[in-house]
């Protein structure tokens, strides 16, 4: 919530203040823009309860009045992304010294149930002004508690972004904004240059083939060549292993079709899933891959350490850690899980910050947003080993630039993140199942067999078409 | 008791006061009654009815759609449900060990032998450390480049290495040693206190006659016992049915695949992490009955012994 110093406002011109915003919101529903967000059940009390709170505020000066100076609260889950919370933190400095009687002031919650906490807050009324989400259909479900960015951001604003779409209702960015990215993403897998001249390695392998033959050439030299752990994981359980699934589908279906994973005209347990996956589980027999995949905390390290070539569950917000401990001795690649030269790439701004529907300060929120995807706020999120999400953007980071460089040079076919437009319960199968199917814990069709069941069990709305999920 | 009363009042005297004095104290009765039982009411059986009125939904912890009671049907025909009760019945057979360690150590102790009085202290450390710490040390311990390994190899035993964590059948292993460590010293505590609180003469008694030590034990002071493994046991079940959540967040989180998943889990996947608070509230409802079903039993079966 924004806090506010009586030397900035009394009780009668703060409550003024939520009036105003309160009214604002009152007026964009009968306006019928946030018409969905009334279907979700928050939406109508919305308004009343901005109604109701700015009267309190009129009558009772609470707690909030009597904090030293303005504040926007703003929760986030990174944990351990350092690259991240670094460009949090830096963005809210940087906000703070364009507008020093503001200050966004930065609340780490835990990430395992953080999207719940968000969700308890909110209906509590307890909530954060900002707080950040994740985009794709990981956003749908909170659409209720967040609000709609369009009235308070330019739209020449909205035009810089890549992927907008992605925080919009229905995937559709003439539609409500839900969420404004924070970065450009990629899903991506290093290797370490050393490592393959030592093993003779003189290309980056780009198929199944090329990657078992490094494979084997860095076996030979005693190096692990793939080495997996949750060591730079938010969360607590075993590694991420939609980053590896994402290259998988890939390198099975092209994007046209990944829809077909979401209707379930193509089946979790179809011939051409499966087959990918049990060349992924080939990496494990095949000794492609660090014995303990699945209890590895130190994963990170032995890459940096070069005690492993290549990291492929991973993405370009560890570039700023990498960059740093490995100098030019990095490299970025498509993991080539395909059986042709693998020319796709994930590209795709997966988090996203939103401002809550119950926050009384939205114009405010919403400014600090739209700084942090200006050439300001791009500027910040760079500082911290990032890619601003903004269009045609040119990275002085040699290895963000060699990530864009797949994009923008050598024009792969960009894809979404996989677990983003997948149903958050299959994903959430897939969490608990993928990696003992890498590992040989489960097999290969029980687990591809945990994520149909699943599908089969959800709503029809909700395995029909992407805009069916935010309207069903 | 009115009626009682009023046959107890002597020489024919009318009955009214002493009725209405009892009345009186019958509404005082609830009257000071009434706060405690709002708030019973209010934070513990509405909730419940709450619980059991959203098991039978479809609840995302904002709107709700009424499923009924095939909910519970559903929920029993789900593979990874069965998988995790099978789960939580294979951490019950962890539960005799539990018991049968503190309760040796509890008589040795008793036995007072040598440097009983720092034995005792330290076998209650665990229970001075949290979870979380327990779980941090416990993946330390069990790691494939961990201290158990370093151990067996020590020991010229090298070719066990053993990855305990990550592997499906073995994770669950892993959860149950840790608990049993964990409630050594809570265990241990009890069996002293209940050894201390039974009557010396009668194994006094049995030692003049010339039983032996482990006879003693066994006839006489296991019999004595049975209310303190009783009260130990249920302990025992409840933690490891209701609050291990910690240890096998930190531990495993579940995995591998739903391998070390239990029910307790179970509801915060389902509740906190897909936000299917329905569900999350039908695997509480379920959980309940299924504590309460085993205490009564285990309960019943130890009154019926004795």
């Amino acid at each position: 919530m924004a806090r506010r110093s009586p030397s900035i406002g009394s009780p009668a011109t703060d409550g003024v203040r939520a009036w105003a915003f309160s009214n604002l919101l009152v007026k964009r529903r009968s306006d019928g823009k946030d018409a969905n967000r009334v279907d979700r059940g928050l939406g109508p009390r919305a308004g009343r309860r901005a109604h109701a709170r700015c009267l309190r505020v009129i009558a009772v000066p609470d707690q909030r009045q009597r904090l030293p100076e303005d504040h926007l609260t703003f929760w986030e889950n990174y944990g351990t992304q350092l690259s991240l919370l670094n460009a949090a933190k830096n963005l809210a400095a940087a906000y703070h010294k364009l507008h020093p009687n503001i200050t966004v002031k930065l609340v780490n919650q835990p990430a395992n149930n953080y999207f719940s906490l968000v969700q308890a807050a909110a209906i509590s009324r307890t909530g954060p002004d900002l707080a950040v989400m994740w985009t794709g259909l990981y956003l749908p479900p909170y659409a209720g508690i967040l609000a709609n960015l369009r009235p308070y951001i330019k739209q020449s604003t909205f035009d810089n972004i890549e992927g907008l779409q992605w925080g919009a209702d229905d995937f559709n960015s003439s539609k409500a904004i839900l969420a404004m990215p924070v970065d450009a993403q990629f899903y991506m897998g290093f290797y370490n240059k050393k490592d393959f001249a030592k093993a003779g390695i003189k290309q980056v392998p780009a198929d199944w083939s090329q990657l078992f033959s490094a494979c084997a050439a860095l076996r030979k030299v005693g190096i692990t060549p793939i080495v997996y752990g949750n060591g730079s994981a938010a969360y607590s359980g075993e590694f991420n292993p939609w980053y590896d699934f994402s290259y998988m589908m890939i390198g099975a279906l092209p994007p046209s079709q990944w829809q077909g994973l979401y209707s379930g005209s193509i089946a979790w347990t179809s011939s051409e899933v499966k087959s990918q996956v049990s060349h992924w589980h080939d990496l494990f027999v095949k000794g492609c891959v660090n014995s303990d995949a699945l209890t590895d905390t130190n994963n990170v390290g032995q890459f940096v350490s070069g005690k492993a070539a290549m990291v492929t569950g991973d993405g370009s917000w560890d570039v700023g850690q990498y960059s740093q401990q490995m100098g030019t001795n990095v490299g970025a690649f498509v993991p080539p899980y395909s059986t042709s030269p693998q020319h796709g790439v994930v590209y795709f701004p997966g988090d996203a910050i939103s401002v809550l529907q119950e926050s009384p300060y939205k114009q405010q929120a919403a400014d600090f947003l739209a700084f942090m995807d200006s050439p300001a706020g791009a500027v910040q999120i760079a500082k911290a080993g990032l890619i601003p999400d903004i269009s045609h953007y040119v990275s002085t980071n040699a290895l963000n630039q060699q990530m864009l460089d797949f994009v923008q040079k050598q024009n792969f076919t960009v894809y979404p993140m996989l677990d983003n437009v997948t149903q958050p319960n299959i994903v959430n199968v897939g969490y608990q199942v993928l990696p003992a199917a890498l590992v040989g814990q489960t097999s290969v069709t029980s687990a591809l067999a945990s994520l149909a069941t699943k599908h089969n069990e959800l709503p029809a709305g909700q395995r029909s078409t992407y805009a069916a999920y935010f309207t069903g | 008791m009115s009626v009682l009363r009023v046959r107890a009042v002597p020489g024919g005297r009318s009955p009214g006061p002493a009725l209405s004095a009892s009345a009186g104290r019958t509404t005082a009765g609830w009257l000071l009654s009434l706060p405690a039982l709002i708030a019973v009411g209010v934070l513990l059986i509405i909730p419940i009815g709450q619980a059991f009125y959203y098991s039978m939904t479809n609840w995302n912890g904002i709107t709700s759609t009424w499923v009924g009671p095939s909910a519970y049907l559903q929920l029993f025909e789900d593979p990874t449900f069965q998988r995790v009760l099978i789960n939580n019945g294979l951490l019950l057979l962890a539960m005799p060990v539990v018991i049968a360690i503190p309760l040796g150590i509890a008589f040795l102790l008793h036995e007072q032998i040598w440097g009983w009085k720092f034995f005792r202290s330290a076998v209650f450390l665990p229970t001075a450390i949290s979870w979380v710490v327990i779980g941090l040390v416990a993946v330390r311990f069990y790691a494939l480049h961990g201290i158990l390994n370093g151990l067996l190899s020590d020991v010229g035993l090298g070719f066990i290495k053993t990855n305990m964590l990550g592997s499906t059948h073995q994770a669950l292993a892993a959860l149950a040693i840790t608990l049993v460590w964990s409630q050594l010293g809570t265990n241990t505590i009890i069996f002293i206190t209940g050894m201390a609180a039974l009557d010396p003469t009668l194994a006094e008694a049995a030692r003049v006659d010339g039983a032996s030590t482990p006879r003693i034990y066994w006839r006489i002071i296991l019999p004595q016992m049975t209310r303190f493994i009783q009260f130990a046991f249920i302990i025992t079940v409840l933690t490891a049915f209701t609050a291990i959540f910690s240890l096998i967040f930190v531990m495993t989180g579940g995995g591998p695949d739903y391998g070390s998943t239990t029910l307790e889990f179970y509801v915060y996947q389902q509740a906190f992490s897909q936000s299917a608070f329905g569900t999350g509230a039908l695997l509480g409802v379920l959980l309940f009955v299924l504590v309460a079903a085993i205490s009564v039993v285990q309960v019943r079966v130890l009154r019926a012994k004795t």
